[in-house]
């Protein structure tokens, strides 16, 4: 101890960590009906480095070429030793990450803490909620298997519809006019590089604001809050957070073992797209709205129209702090509150249709 | 010799007819631009009797005036008069509709004369004729019989298209119900010994099968094994070598067996006796033996040597089929539970591929070599049931991990609500 306490004098003779030893202490957490929505958040960042630490276990095998990537996450989960188990986790924990990040910020959304002062908090997750599904779209070619490859096909077609610029987004994500070997390149360069340093820069930028800012309790709950006794982040909210981190690597462990994530059979890009090619879940509804939309409304591509849309709507959920005015008496507007309900109704409507092959 | 330049062949040698050799003697090749101003086709398209018409609106597809043959180079005359009776002058060669019995000869005259064909087509062959004579049509219409098929028969009198067209009556995917025509017409099979029921039974056969379903357009059809021009039912001696013509390894191991002197010294066809001709089905392990509607007991009985063989073949085939099923079953299961089984996958492919190896040896009806491949398929199903039974290992020693996983986990979770709790006090 005596070593520690000298190592620990040393370290705060340099680097004056009284304030923040004395920030910490006396951080505390808010408690009301729905602090439970609290927790999204931590589990969102356990599942992220789950994902970080299985990645580079993965990386130790995972060769990023055409003719060798589904070979080498092939011999990852049939020869290396647990490599099954890093995989399956891997895939698993990206899924249950961006569910959890989708639970985070829809908790936040209707908790209306996305208002001031903590517009750059929202904008910022928001932010990091793209860059993960960005993770899952990059992630999901890197097997080269032949579903992954044809999603690819038609994800990246899309991209094509872009005004002025969709020719060229196109060509600089496949790395020329066709999914090829160098798609999958670019894609590992993403997925490993670019996303991650994004990520970890805005991670912390949006960690920081959370510290910095303290935990939003809503207008509606701010005398229960007041009433009831706050928790000490350290030890307290941390240990609760430890619990739900502990469900998260249950939930992972179980689904690794009864449902491991299947490899499929390897790309062949000359070969017929299979049918019933999907997406990952988290773009169902947006590719199942595509889909019904007819082949020209008003002379104009459905598809563009379609995706022009969800830019649009995706523009107005990224600035609901600025177009949520409040009521007058405090508290969050309520139309934005009941469009909260409707996007999530939608998602979720459209998801599950999909699963059930409403739209076949 | 493919059907697909004898035909073509055939096609440019009628219009080689009309220049040089046909009985409507036009001994000058028309020009190609002649066909624009060739009366008979401007005059036939304007007369209301279809039977005069419609020749004229075929002949707009037809090989022989894509290549500036005229009408005149079958039908003799003068396609360049104006006059109908000047055009139709017998004088100048008109035959009129020529008569089945000269449609061979007036066809080859051109078809057969090599040093013209080259000028059209150098590389099809120009023995049609020479194999019509031979084939049973050819030997019924020179004893004078007029409703046996002559060249029009099969390619069409107008409109002739290449083989290669598959609009053509003689295209792989055409040709069965073109043969048909004649062939299933139970009457006129039975005056000449044909049962007529041939068309019918080739539709039940995997032949038939492949080229409908499969559209494999490489399937035997009638001429596949009568020949086309030179038709004529392959003899009791010769259908082995009709069948090896791509069964080539079954013939290969029939030659080996002793039933190639028995079939022979009996007067037997080698593979109909088993396989049929026509209705040739999907050949089943069942088949095998000297049980009721096994094909062994057309020659063999219970207790001789052909029965123990063939008992002997039968099982050998039996066991590998069970062990597949059973491993298959298996490697399914594991597979369903998560496992990559490509490896197990494979062998069991192996092992039938062995199988199928073996159902070949049949052929030599030697019970020794076909155990060689039962064998060696039964070794791939052992090995895929092996990588089956490790999986299954690796099933359960994850599902214990992971139960031993989920009590530390739960373990720890119980610890830390405590601790939460003591301290929360």
């Amino acid at each position: 101890m005596r070593a520690l306490d000298k190592l620990w004098q040393a370290l705060d003779e340099r680097l004056e960590l009284d304030p923040i030893v004395e920030f910490i202490r006396h951080k505390v957490v808010p408690t009301h009906r729905h602090s439970w929505a609290y927790y999204f958040g931590g589990l969102t960042l356990f599942f992220f480095f789950v994902q970080v630490s299985t990645g580079i276990l993965l990386l130790l095998y995972y060769r990023p070429t055409a003719e060798a990537a589904f070979e080498s996450v092939q011999f990852i989960v049939t020869r290396v030793p647990f490599g099954w188990l890093v995989r399956s986790i891997h895939s698993w924990s990206a899924n249950l990450m961006i569910l959890s990040a989708f639970a985070h910020m829809f908790s936040v959304y209707f908790m209306g803490s996305y208002a001031k002062p903590r517009e750059l908090t929202w904008w910022s997750g928001v932010a990091l909620l793209g860059l993960a599904m960005g993770f899952g779209f990059s992630g999901y070619l890197l097997p080269w298997n032949t579903l992954s490859f044809f999603a690819t096909r038609v994800g990246t077609d899309m991209v094509s519809l872009v005004p002025f610029v969709g020719g060229w987004l196109l060509k600089f994500l496949r790395g020329g006019s066709e999914v090829t070997g160098a798609t999958l390149t670019r894609f590992f360069g993403f997925h490993v590089a670019v996303l991650p340093m994004l990520t970890t820069l805005l991670l912390g930028f949006h960690l920081a604001l959370i510290q910095r800012q303290g935990m939003h309790v809503p207008a509606s709950l701010e005398e229960e809050a007041k009433r009831r006794k706050p928790i000490r982040f350290v030890p307290n909210f941390m240990m609760r957070e430890g619990v739900v981190w502990l469900l998260g690597l249950a939930a992972l462990a179980a689904l690794a073992a009864f449902f491991p994530w299947e490899l499929g059979t390897k790309a062949d890009p000359f070969g017929s797209a299979p049918a019933g090619i999907k997406p990952e879940w988290y773009f169902l509804f947006v590719f199942e709205t595509l889909k019904l939309l007819p082949a020209h409304i008003f002379g104009i591509e459905g598809e563009l129209i379609g995706l022009g849309a969800f830019a649009a709507g995706g523009l107005v959920w990224f600035l609901v702090p600025i177009l949520d005015r409040g009521r007058p008496g405090g508290g969050r507007g309520r139309t934005f509150f009941v469009l909260g309900w409707l996007v999530l109704a939608y998602i979720v409507g459209f998801t599950f249709a999909s699963f059930a092959g409403v739209f076949k | 010799m493919r059907l697909s330049t004898t035909v073509a062949t055939l096609a440019i040698g009628l219009a080689a007819t009309a220049r040089a050799a046909a009985p409507a003697a036009h001994a000058a090749p028309a020009a190609p631009a002649a066909a624009a101003a060739d009366t008979c086709l401007s005059c036939h398209a304007t007369l209301s009797d279809e039977r005069l018409r419609k020749p004229a609106e075929l002949a707009k597809n037809d090989i022989h005036l894509t290549q500036g043959i005229t009408c005149a180079g079958c039908h003799g005359g003068d396609p360049a008069a104006a006059d109908r009776a000047a055009a139709m002058d017998p004088r100048k060669g008109f035959v009129g509709v020529p008569a089945p019995r000269a449609i061979p000869e007036m066809c080859g005259s051109c078809h057969s004369n090599a040093a013209y064909m080259l000028r059209y087509a150098p590389n099809i062959p120009t023995d049609q004729l020479a194999q019509y004579r031979t084939s049973k049509h050819g030997i019924a219409l020179a004893k004078g019989s007029t409703d046996v098929a002559v060249c029009s028969s099969c390619h069409g009198a107008h409109g002739v298209r290449p083989p290669s067209d598959a609009r053509s009556p003689v295209y792989p995917t055409q040709i069965v119900a073109t043969c048909a025509r004649c062939h299933a017409d139970v009457a006129l099979m039975n005056k000449y010994g044909i049962k007529g029921n041939e068309v019918a039974e080739y539709e039940k056969s995997v032949h038939y099968a492949a080229l409908t379903q499969k559209n494999d357009l490489s399937a035997p059809t009638c001429k596949s094994c009568h020949g086309a021009h030179g038709a004529t039912p392959p003899g009791v001696s010769s259908v082995a070598n009709v069948c090896g013509t791509c069964h080539v390894s079954q013939l290969e191991k029939f030659d080996q067996s002793p039933h190639k002197d028995a079939f022979a010294a009996m007067d037997q066809p080698a593979c109909e006796a088993c396989h049929s001709n026509h209705a040739i089905v999907h050949p089943q392990d069942s088949w095998i033996g000297v049980g009721d509607k096994q094909v062994c007991a057309a020659c063999h009985s219970a207790g001789d040597a052909g029965a123990k063989a063939a008992a002997a073949i039968s099982g050998a085939l039996a066991s590998v089929v069970a062990a597949e099923a059973t491993v298959g079953a298996r490697v399914a299961h594991v597979k369903r539970a998560g496992m990559l089984m490509d490896p197990a996958e494979v062998k069991l492919q192996d092992a039938h591929q062995a199988y199928i190896m073996a159902t070949v040896e049949i052929h030599t009806v030697t019970p020794t070599l076909v155990e060689k491949q039962t064998n060696a398929a039964l070794a791939d199903t052992v090995a895929a049931d092996k990588d089956a039974a490790a999986a299954e290992r690796e099933i359960r020693f994850r599902r214990t991990g992971l139960f031993i996983s989920l009590a530390v986990i739960a373990l720890a979770m119980v610890t830390l609500i405590f601790k939460i709790r003591s301290m929360e006090r």
